[in-house]
């Protein structure tokens, strides 16, 4: 008996033994590894000495590369709103309206994960071609100007990380409105929850055209024609869409999933160096490209290992306050 | 109602979708550091003892007997070999060495990138241990970066006539390998201009690649490959690539960063801008002779030309890295392709310069008239004169290197 409840004491651990181990290997040691190697100094050649005295690494490291530090946060930042404005009326859309396609629906939304990750980017460069399938007609008819272009420019490495990580979005806001009990609306309605104005008209004007500001801000596009666009899409949206039960019910029941969506999105867009690398250029350059050349191109192992450790830093501390202000815990006490 | 926790299910979600990151970061995890499979320790004694031993070459030094190994692990560039139309996985050189030596050579196209492949067996050498390959294909500067290092092999001259006989003089005697036996050319290439000729018209000097001519303005293309670019940025400024000093690193970026900035520049890239010249997003670039060759078939209007200030002139080497299990095996190898008839049918395939003297002689007698007519192609045998204008890049020290590469890198963004 006395085994048999140790053995029940002891089966959490032996559970999360495989985990942990594999974190042991695959994370903790190299991270060990590459925190010790980020106190190096020297070359290939002549070897490597690790000094505490080469903190400095980590000051030079801050002050040449904090433009593509910047970068990263910006690019990263539209993408996931990008992805959230994308991703959440689709995910709503399947959710009530799928019916009997829901599966065929989610399907479709990480079909596109069955091809390469690389080729589906290298596919974006064939459709925003100078004269490709999109831009060509357009140019020919006289809309757009001949030296008008989208590759290698910040719209392209936004465009391209957004349409990578969106079923990452989707996904968990999908889970999260999926599992929202529809009574719960239609008892809102019966308590006279009707539309939301002028409030949701107000609302989404000002969302609008901070959204439609801060992304031409990220494109270095012009910044007026964006904010007005922004204010009417964000005021229709406003109006006609947006009720008090959406508000009250759906919306504070989903954030969960808008929570993990927009980290699932937003970390890994920031280390991206695939989208910045194909779609872009010189001046879209990310950290993670940094990162990449110093490690392999100019075998500058020290910067690149502190460049990770600052990246990792920065990803920790943002997610942190970002949990602090929309976090799962008081969500969930909330309820 | 069954109460469950909120975060249950976003967290399967979440560790599901996890998992389909996982998938996505460790194939690209694994494109970036696929090792090459440890050469089996066949030991030389299990060579195909078939082998005549008529064609064996003059006996080293040693007098140790030795004999041919049953494989070869070879690793090389895309498209670099002569292929079979119908079957890729088909090479009619390797073919002819088994037929000869018994030995399977396994070929692998896994170098794609210099700094990259350097990744990939640097942990190896580092530690004293075999990479896993015998014969390896690397640039110049790379080649003597190795060399430097003390991580290639000393080739055995007396295992190869044919390279002593009939490697062409303008290779030997290089400053990373001055008594030729670490390296032997497998090609040679020449970066110049290419530009597609509907859109440009024809150009000839490397100053139009900074003229904000609005027909290419945006629309062109530099290499990232340090050397090629600045090499050519130095030959336009009317200095000289085989002199380069830290000084001309200096004026080499602030003449790039003029092109940057006035919007010139579109992107720094490796092989893709030939796809680009292909679809019309680039329409001027530096690029390299073999590839302007290859996409003519695709695009008539694509040229390429040897600027009139010059242009740059790179080989890649095979080298045998420290360690490697069929060193006797890999020298015979070398001297193969050295025998001008296999030079030919490696360099009717690639269309890049071949180094084997004999070979423009070899080609010209082909039966196929179409082959034979390269024998006058001006990219792959080219004239003195042509070769007269093309530089080699200096052989650079470690700290000149590494301070070429930083500026460059900054330019480039990193």
């Amino acid at each position: 008996m006395n085994v048999r409840k140790r053995l029940i004491a002891l089966t959490p651990y032996l559970l999360l033994a495989p985990g942990i181990l594999w974190l042991l290997v695959f994370f903790v040691y190299p991270s060990i590894q590459m925190f010790i190697s980020s106190f190096w100094s020297g070359t290939l050649e002549s070897g490597f000495t690790a000094s505490p005295d080469n903190w400095t690494t980590y000051t030079k490291a801050l002050d040449r590369y904090s433009p593509q530090f910047l970068r990263s946060l910006v690019y990263g930042g539209a993408a996931t709103i990008i992805c959230f404005l994308i991703a959440y009326p689709l995910a709503y859309t399947i959710a009530f309206r799928g019916g009997r396609y829901k599966n065929l629906l989610l399907f479709l939304v990480i079909a596109p994960f069955f091809t390469s990750f690389l080729l589906r980017t290298q596919s974006w460069k064939i459709i925003l071609g100078d004269d490709g399938i999109l831009f060509g007609p357009l140019k020919d008819i006289g809309l757009l100007p001949p030296e008008f272009r989208v590759l290698a420019t910040p719209a392209a490495v936004i465009a391209g990380i957004a349409y990578n990580f969106l079923p990452f979005m989707t996904l968990p806001i999908y889970v999260s409105l999926e599992k929202i009990d529809g009574r719960l609306v239609e008892a809102a309605k019966d308590l006279y929850a009707g539309p939301w104005r002028p409030g949701g008209t107000i609302a989404g004007g000002v969302l609008g055209a901070l959204v439609g500001a801060g992304l031409a801000a990220a494109l270095s596009y012009d910044l007026i024609i964006f904010a007005v666009l922004g204010t009417l899409v964000g005021i229709v949206v406003g109006t006609f869409f947006i009720s008090q039960s959406f508000l009250r019910i759906v919306l504070p029941l989903s954030l969960p999933g808008v929570f993990a969506g927009s980290l699932l999105t937003f970390i890994p867009a920031m280390g991206d160096f695939v989208n910045a690398e194909i779609l872009g250029n010189t001046q879209t350059r990310m950290i993670g490209n940094v990162i990449q050349s110093r490690f392999l191109e100019n075998n500058d192992y020290p910067t690149a290992a502190a460049l990770s450790f600052i990246l990792m830093a920065a990803i920790l501390a943002m997610v942190a306050i970002y949990a602090r202000v929309l976090g799962t815990e008081e969500l969930t006490s909330a309820r | 109602m069954n109460e469950r926790s909120p975060r249950t299910i976003p967290d399967i979600t979440r560790r599901r979708f996890l998992q389909g990151s996982s998938l996505v970061g460790f194939s690209a995890f694994l494109a970036a550091c696929s090792t090459p499979g440890t050469g089996s320790a066949a030991p030389s004694t299990a060579a195909s003892a078939s082998a005549p031993a008529s064609v064996e070459p003059v006996a080293s030094p040693s007098s140790v007997p030795q004999s041919p190994s049953a494989e070869l692990n070879f690793a090389n560039w895309p498209l670099y070999i002569d292929t079979d139309a119908d079957d890729e996985t088909k090479h009619k050189t390797l073919e002819d060495f088994k037929a000869k030596y018994g030995t399977t050579v396994k070929y692998s196209e896994v170098i794609n990138d210099n700094d990259e492949f350097f990744g990939t067996i640097q942990p190896a050498l580092q530690a004293g241990q075999d990479t896993g390959w015998d014969l390896i294909v690397l640039t110049d500067w790379m080649a003597s970066r190795l060399i430097r290092l003390g991580w290639v092999e000393q080739l055995d001259l007396a295992n190869m006539p044919n390279k002593v006989a009939n490697m062409q003089d303008v290779y030997k005697g290089v400053d990373f390998d001055p008594t030729d036996d670490h390296h032997a050319p497998w090609q040679s290439g020449m970066t110049g201009l290419g530009f597609d000729t509907v859109v440009t018209g024809e150009l000839t000097s490397l100053a139009s690649l900074w003229e904000a001519n609005p027909k290419w303005k945006g629309k062109v293309t530099f290499l990232t490959e340090m050397r090629d670019t600045i090499g050519l940025t130095l030959l336009k400024l009317g200095k000289d690539p085989t002199q380069a000093a830290q000084a001309d690193a200096d004026t080499a970026i602030a003449e790039i960063q003029k092109a940057i900035d006035a919007g010139i520049i579109r992107a720094f890239t490796g092989n893709e801008y030939a796809e680009d010249l292909v679809s019309g997003n680039v329409v001027l670039a530096m690029a390299w002779s073999g590839d302007i060759l290859v996409k003519q078939a695709e695009k008539e209007t694509l040229a390429w030309h040897l600027p009139d200030e010059g242009g740059m002139l790179w080989t890649d080497n095979m080298l045998i890295p420290k360690g490697a299990q069929h060193k006797y095996t890999a020298e015979l190898f070398i001297d193969f392709v050295y025998d001008p008839p296999i030079a030919a049918q490696i360099a009717a395939y690639v269309n890049y310069v071949t180094p084997v003297k004999g070979a423009k002689e070899a080609i010209a007698k082909d039966a196929d008239p179409d082959v034979a007519a390269l024998a006058e192609s001006p990219l792959i045998f080219p004239a003195d004169d042509v070769l007269a204008k093309v530089k080699i890049f200096k052989t650079l020290a470690e700290a000149d290197e590494s301070y070429f590469n930083d500026k460059f890198s900054a330019v480039t963004g990193n």
